[in-house]
């Protein structure tokens, strides 16, 4: 049945899905044509058509973007994507990240910086551009693939961004030419992702991921134009470039898991953080390995090896978080979209360019018959790259648990406690390359004296204890060996290193670039040990142990603390009370105030309010907490909201206003038999029925001969001694009784003079109360983070590192281009 | 023999060494049944009972939260967890436990939850959305 839908925009998404198919055939075509242009060198038409087709393959990308842009902006959610991953009220700034929340987004990002990274190349890869190009194409063929979205032969071939919401969900209303009209907003971007760091993280990440191909590409051009020797200095500062973006990439999503989730600190180990940093691993052992072939001649094979392995690894990385392999062991995996198929064909074509490249022309790479010297610097950058490299194979292995599972059928779980679990290994591994890191600095290339290495290490080292036992005293991490060991060499790697700067500062400043980045990888090393392994949590809770039926078993203290409005509570060195909430749809603000008081005066020292928000997201699923942190220099103070009061309002607000009695808000009324003088009870004080009114009168209703008006003066005092009255009043109008109730407003009160019992001589009341407000509560967590600062603060020292090296290696592969010409 | 050979060497089997490691350091997807053997710390995957009510009063306790859950042989088994009720159990389809067995009781350290697909395609939701929408 053909239904004519009514309101569809389809216009962009057709023209979306055009160059969606444009980019794909031109991705195609350029692939082709660069590597007939690498084959047949003198037939410069293939060169011609490959660099056309770049372009418009580059611009298509654009447009697919500015198209999918346009359909989100413009809550266009006839198509699946923008009804998926946004709503009317998301703020422009978030519409940005809603872009890239589902996988065909975070393709389409990667493909853009492709297309950015390549046209940087076309200009300056020169002869190169070639055999570099056509590895590029080859993966923007691949990553076009997957947003097609078309079926061949019943296979179903990519997820295109412009499917329209009634082809991918079934629905009755479907049916309805005027669907459109009863989807009155998008399903709106997941509440975690609300947070600034998601704008910039995403980029930074993909920028860092997509810039992992230049250094494949070019070891993979080098094998196959058998130019073994030149490509590692034009690939070096591009090694760098990735290396650099990818580790800033990387961090940003670990302060935006420290700010912005609820787990309470900056890297869990969790298989898609690992999935990232296990490529950055390799890729830094690959540029080391890379900066010792190239002054000593040693290490060939290695240092291609890690430069191909570490895409091949980015790509396995996107096949681990994007085909829902990792299921239940990772908490922010994409979902599946079926690409399983074509994500295990771009590992597989990229795994096997990189065997058969190595394999292939292992014979013809240049070796030297000259062994290396234990006093060398290069054999130890080859040992501290092996090194790395195995820290990789650990994690890989732990991540891959799961794939082995679905490879072989097993149903082995992964460890119980990851966290645990990598650190005990990555520890170790960390100790042994912060102490080469260090002793390396020491060695020049080819042959150091023994006597001179020894003497100026020693120096250094005693420092580096002496150090060690001061900082291990002040952050109170000496009780354990490993954390001592890891102060200990990071202290070492960046004493030694800041030597090295010294140097610079007399002139060398060519190697100020890896003193910068050890020197801040050191830091980073030494914040992430001290925060991780003695951050407290400050909310303990010993109180309120009531057993609950069934459960009887006395339990270990908890984490989370349940505060009152308005009633302080101490937790630590600090008095809390949670002062109130604002709200700010869809987010509800909850104030805390933290005051730290001085123990014998009593007087408050500091105090500061942190805003922990939680949205109470119903699409979603519930309250979703965000944390807020206090950052001190030495430490943070991280508070999250676990659980709050629902609020009371909401539970009237369901009944249709047709059907309110006026009634709701109060409890079952209470009814007296009572008499002039009586003094009765009530919740917040008593009150006195002083008298009936045989006077009283009632506006609009004129009274009859045999009509009875009656008021009831009733005198209400609260319990702080402040006095209401009021007078219900009782009427019989020709032969019917009706009553008008009163109400005290102040005391939640309301009175109902609603009989006059003749008979019994007495008169009837009825008396409603309002439930008691409830005080509003909420149950929270906090953590203290020690000296994490010097986690955030050794990320930046580390990048501008890279940046200083990125510079002095780029100038280095300059000053050759300019002698070969 | 090259010293860097030989380092190779040494560095492949430690990372072989490495991986049989990890694989003693893996554990098991396993039922209560089990769990009431073994003693020691597990993962149970069920799903929960939502017929039975949940426990979660932070008023006496803001670390106590109960539930009964069924594991994969539809064992039922009271679980506590030592924390705050995780805000969406209701919805789960499925939970994945971390924890042992104590008498009849599993004390869960870790609840880790599959939702009804939160961020992306979902029939169920959609099935809602429209449940609204025609009421209007």
């Amino acid at each position: 049945m053909d239904v004519n839908y009514v309101g569809e925009n389809l216009l962009p998404g057709k023209i979306g899905q055009f160059f969606i198919i444009l980019s794909f055939g031109t991705a195609l075509l350029s692939f082709i044509s660069y590597y007939f242009a690498t084959t047949n060198k003198e037939d410069k038409s293939w060169l011609k058509i490959a660099r056309v087709s770049f372009w418009i393959n580059a611009v298509s990308i654009l447009a697919i973007g500015s198209t999918l842009f346009y359909i989100i902006y413009n809550h266009l959610f006839e198509y699946h994507y923008a009804w998926a991953h946004s709503s009317k009220a998301l703020p422009t700034h978030y519409i940005i990240s809603s872009f890239w929340e589902g996988q065909e987004g975070s393709f389409l990002l990667w493909m853009f910086w492709q297309s950015v990274l390549g046209s940087v190349l076309l200009f300056k890869a020169k002869d190169w551009e070639g055999p570099v190009m056509t590895f590029i194409m080859l993966c923007q063929v691949f990553l076009g693939s997957m947003i097609v979205g078309v079926q061949i032969f019943g296979f179903h071939f990519g997820s295109s961004p412009f499917i329209l919401l009634r082809e991918a969900i079934e629905g009755p209303i479907f049916s309805q030419a005027d669907y459109l009209s009863l989807i009155p907003d998008g399903r709106g971007l997941n509440p975690l992702l609300q947070n600034y760091w998601m704008v910039i993280h995403p980029p930074t990440l993909f920028l860092g991921f997509a810039s992992m191909v230049v250094p494949f590409a070019y070891a993979a051009g080098a094998l196959w134009t058998k130019r073994y020797k030149e490509w590692i200095t034009p690939a070096l500062p591009w090694a760098l470039f990735a290396v650099m973006i990818l580790g800033v990439g990387i961090i940003m999503g670990s302060f935006w898991a420290y700010e912005a989730l609820n787990f309470g600190g900056f890297w869990a180990w969790d298989p898609v953080e690992n999935a990232s940093i296990i490529p950055w691993f390799t890729l830094i052992a690959a540029v080391h390995v890379m900066i010792a072939y190239k002054n000593s001649g040693h290490s060939y094979f290695t240092a291609t090896f890690l430069a191909l392995v570490s895409f091949v690894l980015v790509i396995y990385a996107s096949y681990l978080t994007r085909s829902g392999i990792l299921g239940e062991t990772s908490v922010h995996s994409f979902t599946d979209l079926g690409l399983n198929g074509q994500l295990i064909a771009f590992n597989a074509t990229f795994f096997a360019i990189m065997v058969i490249a190595l394999v292939v022309r292992k014979k013809h790479m240049p070796t030297t018959q000259k062994e290396e010297d234990i006093y060398s610097r290069e054999f130890w950058l080859f040992i501290g790259a092996l090194v790395l490299t195995v820290a990789c194979v650990q994690m890989i292995s732990s991540t891959s648990i799961p794939v082995f599972n679905a490879i072989f059928g097993t149903k082995v779980a992964p460890p119980l406690d990851p966290i645990q679990h990598y650190n005990k290994w990555q520890s170790g591994f960390a100790v042994v390359i912060m102490i080469l890191t260090s002793i390396t600095q020491f060695l020049k290339y080819k042959k150091t004296d023994p006597r001179k290495f020894f003497a100026s290490t020693i120096a250094s080292l005693i420092v580096a204890v002496l150090l060690t036992a001061i900082v291990s005293y002040i952050t109170k991490t000496y009780t354990n060996l490993i954390f001592i060991l890891i102060t200990f060499s990071s202290l070492f790697c960046i004493l030694a290193n800041i030597r090295v700067l010294a140097d610079a500062v007399k002139g060398k400043w060519k190697l100020a670039g890896s003193s910068v980045a050890h020197i801040g990888f050191g830091l980073l090393l030494i914040g992430a040990m001290v925060a991780a392994s003695t951050n407290e949590v400050i909310s303990i809770n010993n109180t309120g142990y009531i057993a609950v039926s069934g459960f009887d078993k006395v339990e270990k203290p908890g984490d989370n603390l349940f505060l009152t409005e308005g009633e302080p509570v101490q937790m630590g060195d600090y008095r809390i009370t949670y002062i109130g909430d604002s709200v700010a749809q869809p987010n509800v603000f909850y104030k805390i105030k933290y005051e730290k008081i001085d123990e014998e005066s009593g007087k408050v020292q500091s105090s500061f309010v942190l805003m922990p928000f939680a949205q109470n997201n119903e699409k979603m699923g519930g309250l979703i907490g965000t944390p807020a942190t206090k950052h001190y220099f030495t430490h943070d103070i991280y508070t999250l909201i676990t659980a709050a009061a629902s609020d009371q309002q909401a539970k009237n607000a369901n009944i249709p206003a047709d059907q309110k009695t006026g009634f709701e808000d109060y409890e079952e009324p209470a009814t007296y038999e009572a008499n002039v003088g009586d003094t009765l009870r009530y919740r917040n004080g008593f009150f006195v029925i002083e008298g009936v009114n045989r006077n009283a009168h009632l506006e609009n209703i004129p009274k009859g001969e045999k009509d009875v008006i009656v008021g009831l003066k009733i005198k209400v005092v609260a319990s702080d001694n402040k006095e209401y009255h009021v007078e219900p009043i009782f009427l019989i109008k020709d032969g019917t009784s009706y009553d008008f109730n009163k109400d005290v407003n102040e005391q939640g009160l309301r009175f109902r003079f609603s009989n006059i019992l003749p008979k019994k001589d007495k008169l009837e009341i009825m008396v409603y109360q309002k439930p008691l407000p409830e005080k509003k509560w909420i149950v929270f967590k906090a953590i203290k983070f020690p000296y994490i600062n010097f986690f955030w603060c050794g990320t930046i020292v580390m990048s501008i590192g890279f940046f200083m090296s990125i510079f002095r290696r780029n100038s280095d592969a300059k000053r050759l281009e300019k002698k070969q010409s | 023999m090259k010293k860097s050979s030989i380092v190779l060497i040494a560095i492949i089997a430690v990372a072989i060494a490495m991986i049989l490691v990890i694989y003693t350091d893996s554990s098991t997807y396993s039922t209560f049944t089990e769990a009431k053997e073994k003693k020691t710390e597990l993962y149970v995957v069920g799903v929960l009972n939502k017929e039975k009510a949940l426990h979660y009063d932070p008023k006496t306790n803001a670390n106590h939260f109960s539930f009964y859950m069924y594991d994969n042989d539809s064992t039922e088994c009271v679980v506590v967890f030592n924390g705050s009720k995780p805000q969406d159990i209701e919805r789960s389809e499925q939970i994945v436990l971390t924890g042992k067995m104590d008498g009849d009781v599993f004390h869960a350290s870790k609840i880790l939850m599959k939702c009804p697909s939160k961020y992306n395609q979902d029939q169920v939701e959609v099935i809602e959305t429209n449940a609204v929408a025609f009421n209007k």
